[in-house]
């Protein structure tokens, strides 16, 4: 490089600068300049038609427009379950700063009385992407929906939506048959993202808004809206499709007579110190189920409005399950109730007929064990009237023995036992029929002969929900006809068509002959008439059936068990006696019954049969019977007396 | 290193050339483009405000900052170009302190986006001094170089070069300001390069400092400054995360055509599709709205604007003056073609402004204050030779 050379005067001379050097800054100059000039032609007049398209694509969106929600009447035409507008709070976590995150929740969590962690919890859980919204509260107050709307710059991120509740307008009286809808969880959205359910969704969790969603949901539309980066809509440029609102549902449940079947449940309850109960009322001509009450229960509106994780906690601790609906999703054994399986199994394959007198003694013996009968004195020679009648253990031990286990278990599954029944309610568990198949499939050997004692009188391995055994004790009331049983009538569509009628289902045709099943209702008749029932023959109405008593669990110290009590019991069509058929007997000859009713005690430590008294309550109440015929004493709670 | 040259400069040479003579020395082109550009950057600033939907003139507006800081850029071009531009050498150190305060200030009590601390606040007004450190960084090494005039071909020239640069270099890279780091060693390379540094050794150390990127990758840059490094090469494949500003650019760049939407009808802008659309992305909107037409006015006006700052530094009889010319016309080039680069998508994000559009006070003060001292340079050279 060249020397530093200094001027005359002392100041520098003009520095000797590199001409080359200047070129090429001159050179990179140009260069780049064209580089920039020929990239910005390129993507504005060369490729311009394609980010046009994108920018409009940007501004305009398809958004889904939620349909109305189908409601829910009872058979009389009473709503209930109605749609009523609300607030919710949602969060769209892209335009929620992290480093705001915390200051945002925290205020949240103080206007919405919520925990942060509960809020944290919602905005991590969040099935869909950062761009989706998320549900943080449901239902919230008016007032204070209106001041978060209006602190948008303090709450970045956070979103007033308004929607629609539901509302349950019988609340905890039909939870278990109604469910309630909440927030679509990621398994079931990433099933049924393809059928447009978005990530703020609310889908049917239980009941009938569950087994019938995808009829009460209806159908989104879509409009094109115009929408800023964050997806706030600001104008609607076109309805691409009218949404379509829900189907409704008319139920077989008589709102009426689910009420007298829950007071009767809640007094029996109540008198007894029972914690859990089922009450089914059933029309054994159709299965229509006219009323279905399981209890302890829960209050669905709980859900619609945003359940807390606090409320949600106690209800799934609480140790009689409130959130099962008893009728179908559990089992139990059904203990003399059972007898129906055994006794018509006996006639039908001929081992005993109506007259065939059978020894009742107070035990019999296999090997070393002795099976007792239940009054440990038996009754002498018996039929199956007075077997039946007197629920005579002894008598059903000696008919299973006669039949021996797979026989009985074929008859079981003639009464539908060991499969569900179909109700459209989700969630209904099998039961158990003992065979030789099934034990040496589940426990790996075959049935003992006790065991075959026990099956026939509905212990040891038999269980079966109470949904199961009214369904039973249905097709022997009908005649033979075992229906499915079905909660919805029909469906009707937004503009009030019926565009699905009621039509009985049939599972099958028992193959008993119906002299068999007559013979049954005239023993089940005898029950009542033997006071088996207690004062239940004072009704001025005729009732046949079957008691149940069935232990469970593990001995006390004294060496007694617990025990559940059952009762199923049917009404001829017209129920008065007559002069021609004082006792009632000619009048369970027919088939023409519309009405069964079963009543489930857990745990019920009574002297009396308290399902009995139960359904005895409901008949007072069903037929309007004035005077009280009830067993208060009997059925006090603290008595361990066994009766069957 | 060099010594602080301690011999004052002639307080007679201002007052003994009349008025006229001065004028005739000042680069009207440079004022010229400079006024165009900030108009650009004004009219960038209306639209911005209008399509935010607020009044032109209310206050706390970007426009209405806009308007402030172009008076008070205007006022330290005029003071720039007034001060006699050789006391710089004289307080070439206390100026390099004074840099060093700066950033060291701001790391401590600046406050900024997402943690980093680029800002401090000064009578209400956000200013960014990394903006002014670059200005100070050219000054300084513009001294150091003209003082080793002549013997910038030794390795040690060299060396003592990259040592000045690097704690304020190191300090903004602290803050975190990748992009401001990267205009300090573009501003280096082009210095160096024009001050006739052995060729051999700037070789050298460029190759030094490939060998180097894998090290600064793992050690040095954050996972998000990675990312929207990265981003550019396909923006698709996050158009919702770090590619997304990107994508959304381009967008807007190549749906403005000819001649573009218009100033204020900007949709990408309007509806908020670019974040940070007042900042660094700010060429975007420009261009959708004005279009390549539009764009490539605002290109060309750079152009001449660098050829002239060029033309200063080859005039220039001082030393000094060649190297700040040079320095400043490095810094213009690197942040056009860093920044439009960017949005146009063949450059990676890096968040560096780009000079007079970007609606950020301290740019705008900074470059007016860069081409003061260079008009006050060519005042003081006397007639140019060629």
């Amino acid at each position: 490089m060249s020397v530093d050379t200094v001027g005359l005067g002392g100041q520098p001379a003009a520095p000797d600068r590199s001409r080359a050097r200047f070129a090429v800054f001159g050179l990179i100059v140009a260069l780049l300049a064209t580089v920039l000039g020929a990239r910005l032609f390129m993507l504005q007049v060369a490729n311009r038609g394609q980010f046009a398209t994108l920018a409009d694509a940007n501004r305009s969106v398809t958004l889904a427009v939620k349909s109305t929600r189908g409601v829910i009447y009872d058979r009389t035409g009473l709503p209930l379950v109605t749609n009523v507008p609300s607030y919710s709070v949602k969060i769209r976590p892209a335009d929620l700063p992290e480093d705001r995150r915390g200051e945002v929740v925290r205020r949240l969590a103080a206007l919405l009385r919520m925990n942060e962690a509960d809020i944290n919890i919602e905005i991590d859980s969040n099935p869909g992407s950062r761009f989706d919204l998320v549900r943080i509260a449901s239902d919230v107050d008016p007032q204070v929906a209106n001041f978060i709307a209006e602190s948008r710059l303090d709450l970045p991120g956070t979103e007033i939506v308004v929607e629609s509740r539901r509302h349950y307008v019988t609340g905890a009286l039909l939870s278990p048959v109604m469910g309630y809808t909440g927030p679509i969880t990621r398994g079931q959205l990433d099933a049924l993202a393809s059928d447009g359910y978005l990530p703020d969704d609310l889908i049917g969790m239980t009941g009938l808004e569950a087994q019938y969603e995808s009829i009460l949901r209806g159908t989104y539309g879509a409009e094109l809206i115009e929408k800023d980066a964050s997806g706030r809509k600001l104008q609607v440029l076109q309805t691409v499709r009218e949404p379509v609102a829900g189907n409704s549902l008319d139920l077989t449940i008589d709102i009426t007579e689910q009420q007298y079947a829950e007071k009767a449940l809640r007094w029996g309850m109540s008198t007894a110190g029972l914690k859990r109960g089922v009450v089914i009322v059933m029309n054994p001509q159709t299965g229509e189920v006219v009323a279905l009450v399981s209890l302890p229960t829960y209050d669905d509106n709980l859900f619609a409005h945003g359940i807390s994780t606090a409320e949600y906690a106690d209800l799934l601790a609480n140790p009689d399950k409130p959130l099962t609906n008893h009728a179908i999703a559990e089992h139990f054994p059904p203990g003399s109730t059972y007898k129906l399986v055994t006794g018509s199994g006996g006639l039908a394959d001929r081992k005993i007929t109506k007259s065939t007198q059978l020894l009742t003694a107070p035990y019999l013996t296999i090997g070393a064990s002795k099976y007792v009968e239940w009054n440990r004195r038996g009754w002498g020679l018996c039929n199956i009237y007075c077997g039946f009648g007197h629920s005579s253990d002894t008598f059903f031990y000696q008919v299973a023995g006669m039949l021996g286990i797979d026989r009985l278990a074929y008859w079981a599954e003639q009464f539908g036992f060991g499969s569900r029944t179909g109700i459209d309610l989700p969630g209904e568990v099998k039961g158990t029929v003992p065979s030789n198949q099934w034990k040496l499939d589940t426990l790996g050997s075959p049935i003992y002969p006790g065991e075959t004692y026990q099956a026939g009188i509905g212990q040891g391995y038999d269980l079966v929900t109470p949904i199961q055994l009214i369904n039973a004790y249905a097709a022997l009331v009908n005649g033979g006809t075992l229906y499915q049983p079905q909660i919805v009538r029909d469906v009707k569509d937004p503009s009030g068509q019926v565009v699905r009628t009621f039509e009985t289902q049939v599972i099958h045709k028992l193959d008993i002959p119906a002299s068999v099943l007559e013979t049954i209702r005239q023993a089940a008749r005898n029950t009542v008439l033997l006071r088996h029932t207690y004062n239940l023959v004072d009704l001025p109405i005729i009732v046949a059936g079957k008691s149940g008593t069935a232990e469970f669990g593990t001995r006390d110290a004294e060496g007694r068990l617990p025990f559940h009590s059952w009762f199923v019991g049917f009404v001829p069509k017209n129920p008065s006696p007559t002069a021609q058929d004082p006792t009632g007997m000619k009048a369970v000859t027919r088939t023409d019954s519309d009405l069964v009713v079963l009543a489930f005690a857990y745990d019920s430590r009574t002297i009396g049969n308290v399902a009995t008294e139960i359904v005895k309550y409901y008949l007072q109440l069903h037929y309007g019977i004035q005077k009280d015929y009830r067993n208060f004493d009997l059925i006090a709670r603290g008595n361990f007396y066994q009766s069957n | 290193m060099g010594t602080i040259d301690a011999r004052p400069a002639p307080a007679t040479d201002w007052g003994a050339r009349s008025i006229g003579t001065v004028w005739r020395a000042f680069d009207l082109q440079i004022a010229t483009y400079a006024a165009l550009l900030t108009g650009f950057g004004l009219a960038m600033a209306y639209s911005n405000t209008v399509a935010g939907g607020t009044e032109a003139l209310v206050p706390g507006s970007v426009f209405l900052r806009g308007l402030l800081w172009t008076s008070i850029a205007l006022t330290a071009f005029v003071l720039a170009t007034a001060f006699d531009y050789r006391w710089l050498k004289t307080f070439a150190w206390p100026l390099y302190v004074l840099q060093l305060g700066l950033l060291g200030g701001t790391l401590a009590f600046g406050t900024g986006v997402g943690g980093s601390s680029r800002w401090v606040s000064l009578l209400g007004l956000q200013f960014q001094f990394s903006e002014l450190a670059k200005i100070l960084m050219i000054v300084i090494l513009a001294n150091y170089m003209a003082s080793r005039h002549g013997r910038m071909g030794s390795l040690w020239s060299i060396l003592g070069a990259c040592a000045l640069t690097g704690p304020p270099l190191v300090l903004v890279l602290l803050q975190p300001d990748l992009g401001t780091s990267l205009v300090f060693g573009a501003v280096l390379v082009g210095m160096l390069f024009m001050s006739g540094a052995s060729l051999r050794w700037l070789g050298a150390m460029a190759m030094g400092v490939v060998a180097a990127l894998p090290f600064i990758w793992t050690y040095v840059l954050r996972d998000y400054q990675k990312e929207r490094l990265t981003s550019f090469l396909d923006p698709l494949a996050d158009i919702r995360g770090a590619g997304y500003q990107l994508y959304q650019s381009q967008i807007a760049v190549g749906s403005g055509g000819w001649f573009g939407k218009g100033l204020t009808n900007s949709t990408q802008n309007q509806l908020d599709f670019l974040p940070v659309q007042t900042t660094d992305f700010v060429f975007a909107i420009l261009a959708e709205e004005l279009g390549f037409i539009g764009g490539m006015v605002v290109i060309g006006l750079f152009m001449a604007l660098i050829w002239r700052v060029i033309a200063v530094g080859w005039r220039s009889r001082d030393p000094f003056g060649t190297m700040f010319a040079v320095g400043i016309g490095s810094m213009l080039l690197f942040q056009l073609f860093v920044n439009i680069g960017m949005v146009i998508g063949i450059m990676p994000i890096t968040g560096i402004p780009l000079p007079f559009i970007t609606h950020g006070g301290a740019s705008l003060v900074s470059i007016a204050v860069g081409l003061g001292i260079l008009e006050s340079i060519n005042i003081r050279q006397g007639k140019a030779e060629w």
